[in-house]
Formats: C-alpha cells, sequence, structure tokens
C-alpha cells in the first residue's frame, strides 16, 4: 500500500530519528512511503489553526490538496497533524461553498481541493490496513516480560466521531498493537489524562510537572517497563517532560518513553541504538537489561 | 448559579449566533484522572473550576487562560448536560486574537509558520541531526505567505505589531 508521507514540523525538526526509522520499517509491513516536496505544517492545532481557523483551514487544504495531486492518501506519524488534517478534509468534503471560499484563495498558489482522499494516522494504518496478523508475522523478537504502558493521546481520540480511532475513554487499541509484539500492554489509573504538552508551553511548567508526575506514577504502580506513544509531542513531553518532572517532583523512578514504532523495530531485531534511544533524554538500565536479554 | 453564556462564533459563513449553559456540576474538572487538564493550576479550586473560569469572565477573549485549553474534548465528554466548554473557548481565541489579546508565543507560532512553513524554529541542532542521520535538510515554504496575504491573517499581525511597537 503506498501513501503520502506526511512528515509535519515536530518529527523533521526535532525528533529526525523517528523519521529515518519510520522509512526504514514501515515499508518492510507493506506500508510504502511517497516522499512529497510542498507539504507545510499541518498547520499546528494550538498555535495557528484555533486563533486563525480560516487561514488554518486553507493551510490544511493546500496540504491535502498536494496529496490528491499524488492520488495517494496520506500517513502521518502525528497525533496532531491527523487532527488537524481529517477536521479540514471531512468539512470541506461536506461544505462545498466553504471548498469554494477555500479554492479561491488556494488558486493563488495553484493548488485545489477536491475531496478525494483520506487522511491515515500510522497506527491506524499498521492496525487496520495492514492488520496485527502481518505485524505478528514480523516480530522475530517477542518482547517477553516488558511491560508497557501505552499512552495513546487526546487529539487523535477526540472528538471520535471524527477521528474514529478508539474509546476517548476506554483506548485499547495500542494494548492490542503492543501485545502483537509479544509485550504486555497495562491499563493504569490516568490513561485517558492528557500527556501535559500544551499545558507545559502555554500555561505553567508547575501544572504540567505536576500533571505528568500523576501519570507517570499511574503507570509505575501498574508495573511499567516503558511508556508507548503515537506523537512525537506526547514523546517530547513523556521523555524530556518526563526528566523535567522528575527533578522537579523528585520522582524515584524512570520510565523511557518510545515511539510505537521504535517498539515494532526492537521486535524485528533492531537494536536499541538503532532505533534511536540515544537521543532519548530518559533511560533506564532494568529497561535496557530486559531489552538486552530479549534481543540477546 | 448557573452560568448562561451566549456568544458569537466567526464561521465561514458568516457569524453564528450559540450559547453554553453550565450547570456548575464541576464534573469537567474535578474527576481526576478523566477531566480537565488545565484544572491543574494552582490557581483553579474544585469549586472555582478551569472551566467557570473561562465562561464566567467578565471579557472572556481577554482571559490568558484560555490559552491553556488543550482542545482535549474532555469536558465536552464528561459533562452530563451536554454542554461543550471547548467550543466556547476556542471562538474566545479566535476573538482575542482579532482583538489583540492573543499572548506573543501565539503571535511568533503564527508569523514562524507563515514565513517559513513550520510551526517550529529549524534550528543548527536540527541540521546537524539530520546530516548526522543522512537525511534531506528541512526546506522552507513561503506559499504560506500567500495565503496569509489573501486571507488577512498578514495584514492582522502587521497591525498587532505595530499596535504593539
Ligand atoms: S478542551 Fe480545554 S477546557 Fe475542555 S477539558 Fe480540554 S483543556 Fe479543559
Ligand atoms: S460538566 Fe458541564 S455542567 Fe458541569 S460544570 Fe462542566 S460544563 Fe458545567
Amino acid at each position: 500500500m503506498r501513501y503520502s508521507f506526511f512528515k509535519g514540523c515536530f518529527i523533521p525538526i526535532r525528533q529526525p530519528h523517528i523519521e529515518k526509522l519510520a522509512h526504514k520499517i514501515l515499508p518492510e509491513l507493506g506500508v510504502e512511503l511517497d516522499t512529497v516536496t510542498g507539504f507545510t505544517c499541518c498547520p499546528e492545532p494550538m498555535g495557528v489553526s484555533l486563533p486563525h481557523k480560516f487561514t488554518g483551514t486553507v493551510i490544511s487544504a493546500r496540504n491535502l490538496a498536494i496529496a490528491e495531486e499524488k492520488d495517494n492518501d496520506i500517513i502521518t506519524l502525528c497525533n496532531g497533524c491527523t487532527y488537524t488534517l481529517k477536521q479540514v478534509n471531512l468539512q470541506l468534503k461536506q461544505d462545498t461553498e466553504l471548498r469554494d471560499k477555500v479554492n479561491e484563495v488556494l488558486a493563488e498558489t495553484d493548488h485545489q481541493f477536491k475531496g478525494t482522499i483520506k487522511v491515515r494516522h500510522f497506527a491506524k494504518v499498521l492496525s487496520e490496513d495492514i492488520g496485527l496478523e502481518i505485524i505478528r508475522g514480523k516480530v522475530e523478537k517477542p518482547l517477553k516480560g516488558l511491560k508497557v504502558a501505552s499512552h495513546t493521546g487526546c487529539h487523535i481520540l477526540s472528538p471520535p466521531e471524527v477521528m474514529e480511532f478508539d474509546d476517548p475513554l476506554n483506548p485499547v487499541r495500542l494494548d492490542g498493537m503492543i501485545k502483537a509484539l509479544g509485550a504486555e500492554p497495562l491499563d493504569y489509573s490516568y490513561k485517558t489524562q492528557c500527556c501535559g504538552w500544551t499545558l507545559s508551553n502555554f500555561g505553567d511548567r508547575a501544572s504540567a510537572n505536576r500533571l505528568l508526575g500523576d501519570k507517570l506514577r499511574g503507570m509505575y504502580d501498574a508495573g511499567a517497563d516503558s511508556v508507548n506513544v503515537i506523537c512525537p509531542q506526547c514523546l517530547a513531553q513523556l521523555d524530556t517532560g518526563q526528566m523535567m518532572a522528575g527533578r522537579a517532583l523528585k520522582l524515584d523512578f524512570k520510565l523511557p518513553a518510545l515511539f510505537y514504532v521504535q517498539y515494532l523495530a526492537l521486535a524485528m531485531g533492531y537494536s536499541l541504538e538503532e532505533v534511536g534511544y540515544g537521543s532519548h533524554r530518559v533511560k533506564d538500565s532494568g529497561f535496557e537489561a530486559k531489552i538486552g536479554g530479549i534481543l540477546a | 448559579m448557573v452560568l448562561n453564556i451566549p456568544y458569537s462564533v466567526k464561521t465561514p459563513h458568516g457569524i453564528k449566533e450559540a450559547a453554553e449553559i453550565c450547570l456548575k456540576c464541576g464534573v469537567c474538572c474535578v474527576i481526576e484522572g478523566y477531566s480537565c487538564p488545565a484544572q491543574y493550576d494552582a490557581q483553579f479550586k474544585p469549586t472555582q473550576t478551569y472551566v467557570y473560569d473561562c465562561l464566567g469572565h467578565e471579557e472572556p477573549s481577554g482571559n490568558k487562560n484560555i490559552w491553556q485549553c488543550v482542545s482535549c474534548h474532555k469536558c465536552e465528554e464528561m459533562c452530563p448536560y451536554e454542554v461543550s466548554p471547548v467550543d466556547f473557548i476556542e471562538a474566545m481565541k479566535e476573538q482575542a486574537l482579532q482583538g489583540g489579546h492573543a499572548p506573543q508565543s501565539i503571535i511568533g507560532e503564527l508569523m514562524q509558520v507563515i514565513t517559513t512553513g513550520y510551526a517550529f524554529p529549524i534550528t543548527p541542532n536540527t541540521t546537524r541531526q539530520r546530516e548526522r542521520l543522512g537525511l534531506e535538510p528541512v526546506k522552507l515554504n513561503h506559499e504560506l505567505g500567500i495565503i496569509a496575504e489573501k486571507t488577512g491573517l498578514l495584514e492582522l499581525l502587521n497591525s498587532l505589531k505595530e499596535a504593539q511597537d
């Protein structure tokens, strides 16, 4: 299956190791990624599409139109990109009057929105278009004994009728994907709570730390070795944010946070170094020893 | 006291009148683990929640606390009375920018996106890391400036900047 690869901003700018790994791993599962020139920021919902909705809509429409020109669905690696693009795609498919207004502006950049493609988050592509059976078949080193707390994130869950990803009050899709790799998924307190990224950037750091502290404590108390995420901001918050919250709150444990693609690569036999664990801030020797044992 | 908040939302088809009628039951902010993340700010209490602060503010679009809302929709999902505080807060953000109340970080991010195509600055560290991984450099894009000019955003940002200087 071929997709136009929508990398967004945060991954190419701050977490290029995830981009690199996705390029390497996803095709091994039958997900072909087309590199598309011309994509921009989705745009980022909090800072851009909400304060000026119409501009946000046109920028999203431009990205969608570029993917339409390639005739492939979009695949994203980010909850925020999926949230923005899916909403605009749906809105413009339904509202022809708005579409005309948007296309009038877009004409200045030689693009037109037609409404011919879909926007897919990679976790949905893997779990539905490819399927857990295929994923299980690719596992060389089952992550046996590894206990993983998955954090789904807010913007891929809500509004559920648009996002069509999981139940916002009881998300389980990622647990199934973790189980497919041989690891043990965990239920934990604060599972549906936000990672606190926006709060730490637009609110105050101390509240974001307390929020994250409660969430991490919930994961730790449930027995987690590590955290699983599917969004770059959630990764930054659970990694760099965890380091800062850990210091501020004097947490006596560490839970390395990895992107699902990194777990997938580990289960396929890649080393911690090859999946880019070295560039993460939160590292834990207990976690490393478990992975060492699994890969041995 | 019930909060009965009529407000207008700017839509592509003109101004739409809406209202949120909050019964102040508190559910959207006090159920730990499930409700509003912005409630974590120490200025909010179980009896004076984040949502009451946003809905009940005398000049809601000038309330800087609206920017703590992450649009997670938890308030809407938890509310037993089908109130949608998030819709109100989002409408206030749009009004805030128009009225010159948006924080510098928001104005900076808008400028950043329309001039470079990206919401986050490309730093020397970005370039170094990408080089090390053998990835192409991030390409800047200037088409968004054309869009922002057409939609009026550029003019708005310039006038906000002027008013500030
Ligand atoms: S959408 Fe905003 S107000 Fe509603 S729960 Fe989330 S952060 Fe709180
Ligand atoms: S749950 Fe609904 S009615 Fe209760 S305080 Fe929140 S918005 Fe108001």
